[in-house]
C-alpha cells in the first residue's frame, strides 16, 4: 500500500518537473526576440512614445496626429499607448514599451489620473528614458527632483479661460442678463478652475445673474437633458449659456434648436475641436478656447527629444520651463476664421524646435 | 387527504392575487405621484413646452428601453445598446448629407443603418444560441466592437449631420412634438403588437418563464432567441438614429452612459431581470420615471451633487415596491 502511494507520489512529482521544465524552456524562447528587440531600439533613435485616454475623443485624437507629425519631422518611431481611462493599463504599458526599449525612449504622458504620475516618472528614471507629463500630476512631484529623466510638466490653467470665456459671453449677451452654466465632473481640477473663472467674470459684472449651475459630467447627453429643463424653468430669461467643455456647449446648441433659439442665445465652450469653432463661425457659439492638443502631442515630445538628444540640460533649466502653464488661444468670432484656415483646414505647421514658446509662467500650487 | 392539500395549495395564492396586482401599478403610481410633486413645486412642469421637452429627453431611452425590454423578457441581458447606438450613428453621420465627406444616402442610409443594428443583433443571438456563450458576456463583447469599429471609423472626430431629414427628426413638428418623438410613439405600437399579437411575442414570454418548458412544449428556443436580438438591435439602431440628429453629429462618444438609463428604465417599470414578468407598457412608464425625474430635479432646484443620489434611491424604491416577493423564494 504504501509503496504504491509512494509511485504515484514520484510519478506526479516527475510530471510536474517536466511541465516546469517545459515552462521553463519556453520562457527563455520567449525572452530571445525580446532581446534582438532590445538591442535594435538601443541603438536607434529613441522611440517617441504619447500616453492619452483614448483615440474616441477629438481632443486626443488630435493629440496624437500632433505626435505622429512631430516624429516625422525627426524621422523616429512613434508609438501611441490608449489607458482607455483605466490607470493600472496606463502604467503598466509604460512599464512595458520602457523594457522593449531598453529606455531609449522620449514618453510625453497625459496620466490618467494625477497619482499615476509618480509611478511613471520613477519608471522612467530607472530605465534612462526622458519624460515629459500633461495636465495630472501630484502638487509634491517635481521634475527638478528627478533630473534629468523627468523633463517637465505642463498644464494649463482653467481659471484664466473660464473667465475669458464669461467675458466672451457677457459681452455676446450686450452686459446683462441671465446665465445658465453647465460644469464638468465636480471633482475635477479643470472643471473646477473654469467655474472659478467664470465666478470671476460674473463677479466683475453685477448686471449678469447666474440663473443655475448644473453639473452635466463632460458629457453631450446630460447637456441636452439639462438645458431642456432650464429651457423651461426660465425660458426667456436665459441670455446666455456657459459650458465648461465644448461637447456640452454643442448638445446646448442643439437644445435651443429644438427650440427655435440657437443662434439667439449665445453659447460658450472651452477645448477648441473643430465642430465648436465652426459653431463659432456660424454664430451659435461665442467663443471657445483652443488647448491646441496638436501642440501638446507634439510639442511634449519635441521637448523630451530636445532633452535627450542633448539640445539643453533640464538641470541647468529654470523652475518657469520645468513646470509650466501652456497657452491656450481664445477663439471668438473675431480671429475664428483664421484659426479655422491655419489649424482646421490644414494640418498645423509648427515650429519644433521653439520650445518655450508657449511657456507662460510656473505653475502655482 | 391528498386531494384537501391540492385544494389548499391552489387555494393559497389566491389572497396575494389582489396585492400582486396592485404591485405591478406601482410604477405607474410612482410616476404620478412624481409629477404631481414636481407640478405643486414648479408649475412650469406641466406646461406644454415642458411636456415637448421631456417627450423629446425620453425618445432615445425609450427605443432603446423597448429593444433591452424584448431581451430581459427572455430572461437575458443585453449589453450592447451602446456598441449598436455608437455604430449606428457613426455610420448614419458618415452616409447622410454631412460635414466631412461627399456621401449623400439619404433614407437609404437609414435602411443600410437598420440593417447593420439588425446584424449586430443577429449576432449576439448566434454567439448566445450557437456557441452557448451567456448573452453577458456575447454582448459585452459586441458592445466593445461596436464602439471600436466607431473609433476606428472616425478617429475620434465628430461628423456634423447636415441632411435635413435626419436633423428635421429632432427640429421639425408635427402637431408640436418633434417627429422623433412620433418615430418613438411608433415604435412601442410596433413592439406591443410584436408582444401581444405574434407568436415570437408569446414565445419571449415563454422563455422567461421557463427555457426548458418551453423547449419541450415545442418551441425553437434558437429561432426565438435570435429573432428577438435581432429585433433589439433594430430598435437599438432607431435610437442611434434619434441620438445623432438630437445631437446633429456623429461621434464614439455619443452612446456613453445610455445603457445605465436603459436598464434602469426598464427594471424600475417593473420588468423583471430573471425574465417572464413585465413588458414594453411597463418599460414606457419606466423611462418616463426616470427623464421625469432628471427634468425635475432641475425644475425643482436639487443639488447637482445630490441629484445621482436621489436617482439611486428612486430606482430601489421603485424595484423595491413592484417586487412580488411572494414569487420569490431567492434573491440573488
Amino acid at each position: 500500500m504504501s509503496n504504491q502511494s509512494d509511485g504515484t507520489n514520484s510519478s506526479r512529482f516527475v510530471s510536474r518537473r517536466s511541465v516546469l521544465k517545459g515552462a521553463t524552456a519556453l520562457g527563455v524562447l520567449g525572452t530571445f526576440p525580446a532581446i534582438i528587440t532590445r538591442r535594435a531600439y538601443a541603438q536607434g533613435a529613441p522611440t517617441l512614445v504619447n500616453s492619452i485616454r483614448s483615440l474616441s475623443n477629438p481632443y486626443h485624437a488630435t493629440w496624437n496626429k500632433g505626435g505622429a507629425a512631430f516624429a516625422q519631422s525627426v524621422g523616429a518611431e512613434y508609438v501611441t499607448l490608449v489607458t482607455e481611462g483605466n490607470s493600472e493599463k496606463g502604467i503598466a504599458d509604460i512599464r512595458a514599451i520602457l523594457a522593449k526599449t531598453g529606455g531609449n525612449a522620449v514618453i510625453n504622458v497625459d496620466p490618467n489620473d494625477s497619482p499615476d504620475a509618480r509611478p511613471i516618472v520613477e519608471a522612467a528614471k530607472q530605465a534612462g528614458a526622458y519624460v515629459v507629463t500633461q495636465w495630472n500630476k501630484p502638487a509634491d512631484l517635481h521634475p527638478w527632483d528627478f533630473d534629468p529623466n523627468y523633463v517637465a510638466h505642463i498644464s494649463f490653467s482653467g481659471v484664466p479661460y473660464g473667465k475669458a470665456m464669461g467675458e466672451a459671453l457677457i459681452k455676446a449677451m450686450g452686459g446683462k442678463g441671465g446665465i445658465v452654466a453647465l460644469g464638468g465632473i465636480e471633482s475635477n481640477v479643470p472643471a473646477y478652475e473654469r467655474r472659478a473663472g467664470l465666478q470671476q467674470a460674473l463677479d466683475a459684472n453685477p448686471d449678469v445673474k447666474l440663473l443655475d449651475f448644473q453639473v452635466a459630467n463632460w458629457s453631450a447627453n446630460e447637456a441636452l437633458e439639462k438645458t431642456n429643463a432650464w429651457l423651461t424653468q426660465f425660458g426667456d430669461q436665459i441670455g446666455g449659456i456657459w459650458a465648461a467643455n465644448d461637447d456640452m456647449a454643442l448638445a446646448a446648441v442643439e437644445a435651443l434648436r429644438a427650440d427655435g433659439r440657437a443662434g439667439k442665445v449665445p453659447v460658450t465652450g472651452v477645448d477648441g475641436i473643430q465642430l465648436a469653432v465652426e459653431s463659432v463661425l456660424k454664430g451659435e457659439m461665442a467663443g471657445t478656447v483652443a488647448w491646441d492638443p496638436f501642440w501638446q502631442g507634439g510639442m511634449g515630445l519635441a521637448i523630451g527629444y530636445a532633452a535627450k538628444t542633448g539640445v539643453f540640460d533640464p538641470a541647468k533649466e529654470g523652475k518657469e520651463h520645468r513646470e509650466f502653464y501652456g497657452t491656450g488661444v481664445v477663439i471668438t468670432a473675431e480671429n475664428a476664421q483664421s484659426f479655422y484656415d491655419t489649424n482646421v483646414k490644414s494640418e498645423p505647421q509648427l515650429d519644433w524646435t521653439d520650445i518655450w514658446g508657449r511657456a507662460s509662467g510656473q505653475i502655482q500650487y | 387527504m391528498s386531494n384537501a392539500t391540492a385544494a389548499a395549495v391552489t387555494v393559497k395564492p389566491r389572497p396575494f392575487a389582489g396585492l400582486q396586482r396592485l404591485a405591478g401599478w406601482a410604477p405607474l403610481a410612482v410616476l404620478v405621484l412624481l409629477c404631481i410633486l414636481i407640478a405643486v413645486i414648479n408649475p412650469n412642469f406641466l406646461s406644454f413646452g415642458n411636456v415637448v421637452r421631456i417627450s423629446q429627453s425620453a425618445m432615445v431611452p425609450m427605443v432603446l428601453g423597448i429593444g433591452a425590454t424584448l431581451i430581459i423578457l427572455m430572461g437575458s441581458v443585453d449589453l450592447s445598446v451602446e456598441g449598436v447606438l455608437t455604430l449606428a450613428a457613426v455610420l448614419l453621420s458618415m452616409l447622410v448629407l454631412n460635414g466631412a465627406n461627399a456621401n449623400e444616402l439619404g433614407l437609404f442610409a437609414v435602411v443600410i443603418v437598420l440593417a447593420v443594428g439588425a446584424g449586430v443583433g443577429c449576432i449576439n443571438g448566434m454567439i448566445n444560441v450557437y456557441l452557448k456563450v451567456p448573452s453577458f458576456m456575447a454582448t459585452l463583447g459586441t458592445w466593445f466592437i461596436g464602439v471600436g469599429v466607431g473609433n476606428a471609423l472616425l478617429g475620434g472626430m465628430a461628423i456634423r449631420i447636415n441632411d435635413p431629414l435626419i436633423r428635421g427628426l429632432a427640429i421639425d413638428r408635427f402637431l408640436g412634438f418633434p417627429w422623433g418623438v412620433w418615430v418613438a410613439v411608433l415604435c412601442v405600437i410596433i413592439a406591443l403588437a410584436i408582444q401581444n399579437y405574434t407568436r415570437l411575442g408569446r414565445h419571449i414570454y415563454a422563455l422567461g418563464g421557463g427555457e426548458e418548458l418551453a423547449a419541450l412544449s415545442g418551441i425553437s428556443v434558437a429561432k426565438v432567441r435570435i429573432a428577438a436580438f435581432t429585433l433589439a438591435g433594430v430598435f437599438y439602431a432607431v435610437g442611434g438614429i434619434l441620438a445623432s440628429a438630437q445631437l446633429g453629429l456623429g461621434n464614439a462618444q455619443i452612446g456613453s452612459g445610455r445603457l445605465f438609463t436603459t436598464i434602469t428604465a426598464v427594471v424600475v417599470g417593473g420588468t423583471s431581470l430573471s425574465g417572464g414578468r413585465g413588458g414594453i407598457l411597463q418599460t414606457v412608464v419606466g423611462v418616463l420615471i426616470v427623464v421625469v425625474l432628471t427634468n425635475g430635479m432641475v425644475l425643482v432646484g436639487v443639488e447637482p451633487s445630490v441629484q445621482i443620489g436621489v436617482q439611486g434611491v428612486m430606482i430601489i424604491t421603485a424595484v423595491a415596491l413592484s417586487i412580488n416577493r411572494k414569487l420569490m423564494k431567492i434573491v440573488k
